[in-house]
């Protein structure tokens, strides 16, 4: 009668295991493949917003419909769900977004509700910085904060 | 099963005639408005008729002068709301937890946050919210200021009252405790090794995201009810953009709800895994955790493939889903799926025959199923104690009508069934996104919709990998939700717990906790 092998399954694997190549990736030597749609970091583009800007569209003072879409809209500091956006006054009095990342939870809602499309994804997520400041985009670097 | 439902809404219309009135599919099969004091006998009634009824979540809220108070209850066929209501002056009324042990909680949650006093509780007290918040002051009601709420000093200690007997000694385990990854206190009082008796407490992590969810936007709500769980964000978003979408009175694209199905079951499934190496770590054995883990991340990476993240999927919103599943994509999900598949019979074997998983789970913890009926427990701890509900199988939303899947039943109720569960449905979540996958109808994925939502409340049930998640939703006609009430699955399962563990060994205690797939931060919002 054969005696029943009391090794058990698991530590088989374990053992054949030390000879197979880890699970695990040399992070951050071996950077990861990211999917093409990735949501990291979110650009933004100053001169394709366009709030309280009647009429100073690409043909100067005149009113063209393209130029009015997203006039006053506002839209991206309404629909953050952590207020990352604030709307900061510029020179010439124009108004315009600024994104704190350190608030940012990366849901791209902004993005997604943009209607000029000037907030962008991307696929950057190296983030880690020892300067809180650095990771505010502010559309120019003296802005004033005017909350309104 | 089939012989024995009854028709309880005209039970209920032919006992109570006009003492009640009925709305039809308003809140579930139907709104029964009854005064108070007679909600107790409409309860009654139901409890006589259908021994499967239970409670699924008690909803307090602020209607000016008045305080709501919803009943919500389900039969093994029909799902109602029992409506009552009882004044800011004098908001009293009495306790349900004598005709129904699962109310207990509940009751104490209302208390805490709306100042409802349910006379006769058996254990009144903080559940919720901390020793040191001032009296009087209940935070769900519309009148409360922020800057009022001035905290009372904390209590020197908490005054422990020593058993009597002194062969027993009081254990407190947590808030911080190895054994619990969050922050829980359980009072067990234990004779030598053997439990005897457990309190609980819970509140530890309140973040009060049901209030928050009062000054924002739906769309922005959307992305705040997902962060009330990590592990099960699709479904808490789901739940409330269900729920909205009955107010709005939607259809989404049948695209858009397989698109859902498969992201809801991609997040049963990685749950699931951690859940099963998680019960593994608790009793010691690491190498199988270890194991469970590694396979749970080619999961985590087909998150990240079909909504761009690998934890918070931020895929639902009020009209659909956000993006759409590229052909390119469908390989890549069916190769890796199929690769999990065939590892499971490996730890399925490991769970059936190693002897250290069979001492530690086996005959441990049993939870028999009249009790499970009793404590209105669900998910895998009732399916593992032969409770038979699924919200996808009892109720089909989004798209599970379609989808072709077992309802995972085991009879044992101990440890051992719980975890089988979950291995089960590992691979029944694996045949739901196949299905889903290769039956994708064309068309669009999202609709536009207003932003402000009509006057209207609305419930919204689903599976959630931990159990039955219940939402309810009312809306003032603004564009922000006038209330957002979330019963999450551990909320309702905690109660077995109490039940199970008595009579076990103190060592039992966390692989039999963890059985129930516990997750506080979710259930403290």
């Amino acid at each position: 009668m054969v005696k029943k092998s009391r090794i058990s399954p698991i530590f088989r694997r374990a053992v054949s295991h030390i000879f197979t190549k880890p699970a695990t990736t040399k992070y951050p030597f071996v950077k990861p493949k990211l999917p093409a749609d990735f949501r990291g970091k979110t650009i933004y583009e100053i001169k394709d917003c366009n709030i309280i800007d009647i009429g100073t569209g690409p043909k100067g003072l005149t009113l063209d419909v393209s130029s009015i879409v997203g006039s006053n809209c506002r839209v991206c500091e309404r629909d953050c769900p952590t207020n990352a956006i604030t709307i900061v006054e510029v020179e010439g009095g124009k108004k315009r977004p600024q994104i704190d990342l350190n608030k940012c939870i990366f849901c791209h809602q902004c993005v997604e509700s943009c209607p000029r499309g000037a907030i962008k994804s991307s696929d950057l997520y190296e983030l880690a910085t020892t300067d809180k400041g650095s990771l505010i985009e502010k559309p120019n670097p003296n802005a004033k904060e005017t909350k309104s | 099963m089939q012989n024995s439902t009854v028709d309880m809404i005209g039970l209920i219309k032919s006992t109570f005639g006009d003492k009640v009135q009925i709305q039809l599919g308003a809140l579930g099969a139907a709104a029964i408005t009854a005064n108070n004091g007679l909600h107790r006998d409409v309860l009654k009634t139901m409890l006589a008729a259908d021994e499967k009824t239970g409670i699924t979540a008690i909803t307090g809220l602020d209607l000016g002068a008045i305080i709501g108070v919803y009943y919500h209850i389900h039969t093994s066929n029909v799902f109602v709301t029992i409506k009552t209501e009882v004044t800011k002056e004098n908001p009293k009324t009495q306790t349900i937890v004598d005709l129904h042990l699962g109310a207990a909680f509940h009751e104490l949650e209302v208390a805490d946050l709306l100042g409802v006093v349910f006379e006769g509780h058996p254990s009144p007290g903080h559940f919720v919210l901390s020793e040191n918040w001032p009296e009087g002051i209940y935070p769900l009601r519309k009148d409360v200021k922020a800057n009022e709420i001035k905290l009372v000093p904390t209590p020197a200690s908490e005054e422990i009252q020593l058993p009597e007997n002194k062969r027993l000694v009081k254990i407190i385990i947590g808030p911080q405790h190895p054994a619990l990854l969050e922050p829980e206190k359980f009072a067990v009082t234990v004779d030598g090794e053997t439990v005897t008796k457990v309190e609980p407490r819970i509140g530890y992590v309140h973040r009060g995201i049901e209030k928050a969810a009062e000054s924002r936007g739906y769309m922005q709500d959307v992305y705040l009810m997902e962060r009330i769980c990590g592990i099960c964000n699709s479904c808490h978003a789901y739940g409330f953009v269900g729920a909205v979408e009955k107010i709005l009175k939607t259809q989404v694209p049948p695209r858009a709800e397989y698109l859902r199905v498969i992201a809801l079951e991609l997040n049963r499934l990685h749950s699931h895994l951690l859940t099963l190496g998680h019960a593994c770590l608790e009793i010691g054995y690491e190498t199988v955790f270890q194991y469970f883990w590694r396979d749970r991340e080619p999961i985590m990476d087909l998150i990240e493939l079909t909504s761009g993240n690998r934890v918070y999927s931020s895929l639902m919103t009020i009209g659909g889903v956000r993006r759409d599943l590229k052909d390119t994509d469908i390989p890549k999900i069916k190769t890796t799926l199929e690769e999990l598949r065939a590892k499971l019979p490996f730890y399925r074997q490991i769970y059936e025959n190693e002897p250290t998983l069979k001492l530690r789970m086996k005959n441990v913890g049993v939870l028999s199923k009249q009790d499970a009926i009793n404590l209105s427990c669900v998910g895998p701890v009732a399916r593992g104690s032969g409770y038979d509900v699924d919200v996808r199988k009892d109720e089909p939303y989004s798209a599970y009508a379609e989808m072709p899947f077992k309802e995972i039943v085991y009879t044992t109720g101990d440890t051992w069934a719980r975890m089988n569960v979950r291995m089960d449905e590992v691979e029944e979540s694996i045949n739901i996104i196949e299905y889903a996958v290769d039956n994708l109808p064309k068309g669009p994925f999202r609709l536009e919709l207003p932003r402000s939502v009509p006057a209207g409340e609305a419930i919204h049930r689903l599976e959630a990998p931990r159990g039955e998640l219940f939402y309810y939703v009312r809306s003032n006609g603004t564009d922000m939700p006038d209330r957002v009430k979330v019963r999450t699955p551990t909320f309702a399962n905690i109660p077995s717990f109490l039940k199970t563990a008595i009579g076990e060994s103190i060592a039992d205690v966390p692989a039999n906790f963890v059985s129930l797939d516990p997750c506080f931060s979710c259930t403290d919002r």
